[in-house]
């Protein structure tokens, strides 16, 4: 076989592959480094002279146990899953009348209010966090997580909002109107012909507004102050950095668990989630 | 007379109740109770805030005193006369369209790559989305290891390829420490940037491609006269998106430099936090946000305007 047609036999069967390969490096490198400090011990970590891409000492699970005994981690675990939970419930309670009344009822304003949702989509919280945060010191939410459940869904509102009108839109109407002259009224039309219908939208949306309000990093920051009351993300990058020692391998395997939760509703919903990111932009 | 009289009151009663159903179910009236709940909450929580940052930018309003009054334009006089303001402001530019401009360079590339069938596509796919799924603040930490003063992996790797000869100061050097929170901003953006190509590529219909071929068009000039002319509105209104995502932010940065060294990677969000939060002046905070407002409203402007005419 001369060389000539073994690079031709490597295209045909590769060719795809081979672009790829330095994206996914760059892509899944720093996650492989977060792995290999989360486990490997002090003396292994700050050793300059050898290779630093594999264990030259045994592993450890020192950091780990530093994270779950030194710090609160767990409990901003579980106030990242509470809020997380509780903004989506509030988000598809207030998005899915809003997305139905402007995909299908004509009234006056109603183009008004669907630009209208649309820029304050486009306001980010850099805009407004100075104001939020007295506001929520007004309504008593003073360094509480209920600072953050009141004001997150502030941006997955719109979001969903529009990625839901979009879903409504996709019924046909006649099947509605069908249901209207057999004596529904729109709230039952809405609830058993419109509602199952978009469960695919409504999953989306909930995954986004998961994910998002999972993310968020400045509100948290400016609402919150004491330990108990942070967030993952807020928690880790904080806690864990004592005056001028960060504490990597723990750092690490905080981010990590951290990250679990999203990875894991990411993995199980690729296609809703590729989806909705398309349709926000396309819509 | 009996009779009739008992038909009259429950005649009344019957019709008062058709018409009032009829009433609640003309959209007119329906449609601002289905919106109500979602429009009140954004009234409260998006308009309310953003006039209140207004007001707060012309107040002397301080973290944890309640006493604020009316002080003019004096907070912006200041910040007109702040040169790290406008620092920032140049930075915040240099960060978002530096960031856009290597986004779409790689993430072009990897489109096409993707823009195939080959076997395991959507686990490709799943894990080049990774860096946009995962929370910023939790994997800057990656990067900020990384870029480490001592430990940085990245110099041992680029030592020992010979490309650097002595370990770079990412976040310490000013010049380079833009360019170290620019490169996380690609890294944890591109994906975004390529699924959006790639769901404009397979908008082109593969028979127009083949059409061009047989014409003789070679794949630049295919790309340049058949395929751009087709994804132009998704990639623009997907850019759009990008680059207000860019400007607005605050974590990526804040957690990797916190605007330092010197000033020199300050953007809007950054430069208001340390000012209105760190430094508990929230009227010299709001006025530095309140930047961000017209250059939102020209984004916003070109798009609506964009929109109309594709549709």
């Amino acid at each position: 076989m001369s060389g000539h047609r073994v690079w031709r036999r490597l295209r045909a069967d590769y060719g795809p592959y081979l672009p790829l390969a330095p994206y996914l490096f760059v892509v899944l490198f720093p996650f492989y480094w977060m792995v290999i400090t989360a486990f490997k011990r002090d003396s292994d970590l700050y050793n300059l002279t050898t290779a630093p891409f594999w264990f030259k000492e045994p592993p450890t699970l020192a950091h780990l146990k530093l994270l779950l005994e030194g710090t609160l981690f767990l409990t901003w675990l579980q106030n990242s899953l509470i809020i997380g939970i509780l903004v989506v419930l509030i988000t598809l309670a207030l998005a899915l009348p809003a997305a139905y009344a402007l995909a299908r009822m004509r009234f006056a304003g109603s183009q008004v209010m669907s630009t209208g949702m649309f820029l304050s989509y486009l306001i980010p919280p850099t805009l407004l966090f100075l104001p939020l945060s007295q506001l929520v010191r007004g309504l008593g939410f003073t360094d509480s997580i209920w600072a953050l459940i009141v004001v997150y869904p502030s941006f997955t509102l719109p979001f969903c909002t529009w990625l839901l009108m979009g879903f409504v839109r996709t019924v046909p109407r006649e099947i509605e109107e069908s249901a209207q002259i057999d004596g529904c009224t729109r709230f039952q039309a809405f609830r058993m012909i419109i509602l199952p219908v978009i469960v695919p939208g409504i999953i989306t949306a909930g995954i986004f507004a998961f994910t998002l309000t999972y993310q968020e990093y400045i509100y948290a920051l400016t609402f919150v102050s004491a330990s108990a009351n942070k967030t993952i993300s807020y928690g880790v990058t904080t806690d864990l950095i004592r005056g001028d020692v960060f504490y990597w391998g723990s750092l690490m395997s905080g981010a990590l668990i951290g990250a679990l939760p999203v990875a894991i509703v990411y993995a199980f919903s690729l296609d809703h989630f590729i989806h909705g990111l398309t349709a926000g932009a396309l819509k | 007379m009996a009779n009739g009289q008992n038909v009259e009151v429950v005649a009344a009663p019957a019709s008062r109740v058709r018409i009032r159903s009829a009433w609640l179910d003309r959209e007119s009236f329906q449609g601002f109770v289905w919106i109500a709940p979602a429009f009140l909450y954004l009234a409260f929580f998006i308009a309310y805030p953003f006039f209140m940052s207004i007001y707060l930018s012309v107040s002397s309003a301080r973290v944890g005193s309640p006493e604020s009054h009316f002080v003019g334009l004096q907070n912006y006089q200041r910040l007109f006369a702040d040169p790290t303001f406008w620092q920032t402001v140049r930075n915040s530019f240099v960060f978002t369209f530096g960031s856009e401009l290597i986004r779409l360079v790689i993430g072009l590339p990897l489109a096409f790559a993707l823009n195939r069938t080959f076997k395991g596509k959507r686990l490709v796919q799943g894990l080049i989305l990774i860096p946009f799924v995962i929370p910023i603040a939790l994997s800057s930490l990656a990067w900020k290891w990384m870029f480490d003063s001592l430990y940085s992996v990245i110099n041992w790797m680029l030592m020992q390829v010979g490309l650097i000869d002595y370990p770079w100061q990412w976040l310490g050097e000013p010049g380079l420490a833009m360019w170290s929170v620019i490169i996380m901003n690609v890294w944890r953006g591109f994906p975004f940037s390529a699924v959006i190509l790639l769901a404009a590529l397979t908008a082109v219909p593969q028979e127009i491609i083949e059409a061009a071929k047989i014409d003789g068009a070679g794949p630049l000039r295919r790309f340049h006269y058949v395929v751009v002319p087709i994804i132009r509105p998704i990639l623009f209104v997907g850019l759009l998106y990008s680059i207000v995502f860019s400007f607005t932010d605050f974590s990526a940065v804040w957690l990797l430099t916190q605007g330092g060294p010197y000033n020199t990677t300050h953007v809007f969000g950054t430069y208001a936090y340390n000012i209105g939060i760190n430094a508990g002046d929230i009227g010299q905070g709001a006025a530095i946000t309140l930047f961000i407002f017209p250059f939102l409203a020209l984004i916003v402007i070109v798009m609506l305007r964009f929109l109309r005419r594709e549709s």
